[in-house]
């Protein structure tokens, strides 16, 4: 079952003369399964939408469901995980272990049933046993962001929702990140992303969500996306495309390096190719 | 304009933050700082204007030493800093009470304190969140209220920490463009940052690795040096990509690797010409 959302508006400070319409009659769907990148200026919206899927704010007007059911209910907060943006404001226990262990043991399953769930989430957010006793405030930024991502997914839930998951975070911490979270997709869990780090993503997002001002500007797949008149792209991605628009025949929907030197080459010696070919036609006709 | 010699630090549970570090940062100068988590340059970036104090060695700001606790106030008018994590360091109950804190602190008339308020309002296009709390913002717009609460003390130097981490593509790039403004200006700035796309308009870069540097120069040859991989940093996508077609017989200059355009303009020159 889908996250669907239905005309969906949502205020901060309402009634007061600091009103702002947050979400403005945001109409959304998400389907089971798919890899979903939210992206957007700063103040567009992004997170406050998110925090919507699970209940944590519930919108001022409009409907939204998750499996068919209200977000508020107890029964869709494990369903739906939830991972911020600075993970140190959601990491408080002592250890590793029992900040893992709180979602578990607070939904009320078993000791036992618990530590399965505990060894099962480290696995997946690519976390070592060893580090099970260490303080989670002690741990590198990387290593806390794992921590509150095996936290998430101790519940087994559904959907993973994320903010900003790799911000702050260097080139090696964030690739580790990147792949951990390709691997929990394998997995059949839906993966929900706020980012700004389109270099990162790109390749990862099935569907992308673009939000302007509170209005959603854009949603469809990366292809889509691709086609798509002022949208950010990463900048390999954004060079192809103004090769292509002054007329050079290129695929504009590449990204990557690798790619993009492909098309050049294809294209370069395509040019060559059409270049030499004129020329013997001209010495012919001259003879 | 700063220098700092020899300079030593270690972590409160004993891991060296930065080993004898010997640097000068000249006048008018854009320098780039990079390096993975924990090499060392926001704590190099710290003992800037006094935050932290060097174990061992010296930090000398336009001639008056850093560590010295009673010139602290000196230093900090000179030297202002700009961190990543904007909420750590608000203080004023709405935007504009936090972006006047610098400036009332340095004792400026009060016509001044608000022109410079408003005029920092207007940079970050903010000016109908001024009497909103800073707390109340998005992370991105809250980036943009530090970097302009800096902006009103005017220093001679700004140092800037990994300050577009949170922001969406086209906020970094505004608050670059702003940056760059500032260093045409005359004012030093120092840059640390993960994004190496970001350092195209440095005029020099150092590359930092468990608290030593270990590769220093114009960005035209750290950006594209082989050992950068090999440190765990990322060049920037354009400039891997020149590298790559170079191999081809393909030369991109320098300059135009700076922008997705400008790549393309030179490129589709070379095409037309073969």
């Amino acid at each position: 079952m889908p996250i669907i959302l239905e005309n969906i508006s949502v205020f901060y400070s309402r009634n007061t003369p600091l009103e702002i319409a947050a979400l403005k009659d945001v109409n959304l769907r998400i389907e089971k399964g798919e890899f979903v990148g939210i992206l957007g200026e700063k103040g567009a919206g992004k997170s406050t939408l998110i925090k919507l899927f699970n209940g944590l704010l519930r919108p001022d007007s409009g409907r939204i469901t998750v499996n068919g059911l209200d977000p508020s209910s107890k029964k869709v907060k494990s369903r739906v995980g939830m991972v911020f943006q600075q993970p140190a404001d959601q990491l408080f226990c002592r250890t590793v272990y029992e900040e893992i262990a709180f979602g578990p043991l607070n939904f009320g399953y078993s000791r036992k049933e618990t530590e399965e769930r505990v060894f099962e989430a480290l696995e997946a957010a690519s976390l070592e046993r060893s580090m099970l006793s260490r303080d989670p405030l002690s741990l590198s930024g990387g290593e806390m962001q794992r921590v509150a991502l095996a936290g998430a997914l101790a519940l087994r839930p559904d959907y993973l929702v994320l903010d900003e998951p790799i911000t702050g975070l260097d080139p090696a911490g964030k690739k580790e990140i990147l792949e951990t979270l390709k691997k929990i997709k394998g997995q059949g869990t839906t993966i929900i992303t706020v980012t700004h780090n389109l270099k990162g993503f790109f390749p990862l997002l099935e569907r992308i969500v673009l939000i302007k001002e509170g209005r959603i500007s854009f949603q469809g797949s990366r292809k889509e996306y691709m086609e798509t008149e002022n949208v950010p792209l990463p900048p390999v991605a954004s060079m192809m495309r103004e090769l292509h628009s002054r007329g050079i025949q290129v695929n504009p929907a590449v990204f990557t390096v690798e790619e993009a030197l492909k098309e050049i080459l294809r294209v370069k010696s395509m040019i060559e190719k059409e270049k030499a070919e004129k020329e013997r036609a001209e010495k012919q006709t001259k003879k | 304009m700063i220098r700092l010699e020899n300079v030593s630090y270690c972590y409160p549970d004993g891991t060296p933050a930065l080993t004898n570090i010997n640097l000068t940062i000249r006048k008018g100068e854009y320098l780039g700082i990079i390096g993975r988590n924990g090499s060392g340059k926001s704590t190099l970036a710290l003992h800037l204007n006094g935050l932290r104090r060097p174990q061992k060695g010296k930090v000398i700001v336009k001639g008056i030493d850093a560590g010295d606790f009673s010139k602290l106030q000196e230093v900090r008018k000179i030297v202002g800093i700009v961190f990543q994590n904007p909420e750590t360091q608000f203080i004023g109950r709405t935007v504009e009470e936090d972006l006047a804190f610098g400036p009332e602190n340095l004792c400026l008339p009060p016509a001044e304190i608000r022109k410079r308020v408003d005029r920092a309002l207007a940079e970050i296009k903010l000016e109908k969140y001024r009497h909103h709390s800073p707390k109340s913002l998005s992370g991105g717009q809250g980036q943009c209220v530090a970097l302009a609460g800096v902006l009103t003390m005017e220093p001679e130097c700004l140092v800037f920490d990994e300050v577009t981490s949170m922001l969406d593509p086209d906020s970094g790039e505004a608050v670059l463009r702003r940056i760059k403004k500032l260093h045409e200006k005359g004012k030093t700035i120092v840059y640390t940052t993960h994004n190496l796309e970001e350092l195209h308009v440095a005029d020099r870069i150092i590359v930092m690795d468990r608290g030593r540097i270990v590769l220093e120069g114009e960005p035209e040859y750290v950006l594209s040096d082989p050992l950068l991989k090999d440190l765990g940093l990322t060049p920037p996508s354009l400039i891997e990509l020149a590298e790559q077609l170079k191999n081809h017989g393909i030369e991109i200059s320098w300059e135009n690797t700076s922008s997705p355009s400008s790549f393309a303009e030179e490129l589709c020159r070379l095409f037309l010409k073969t």
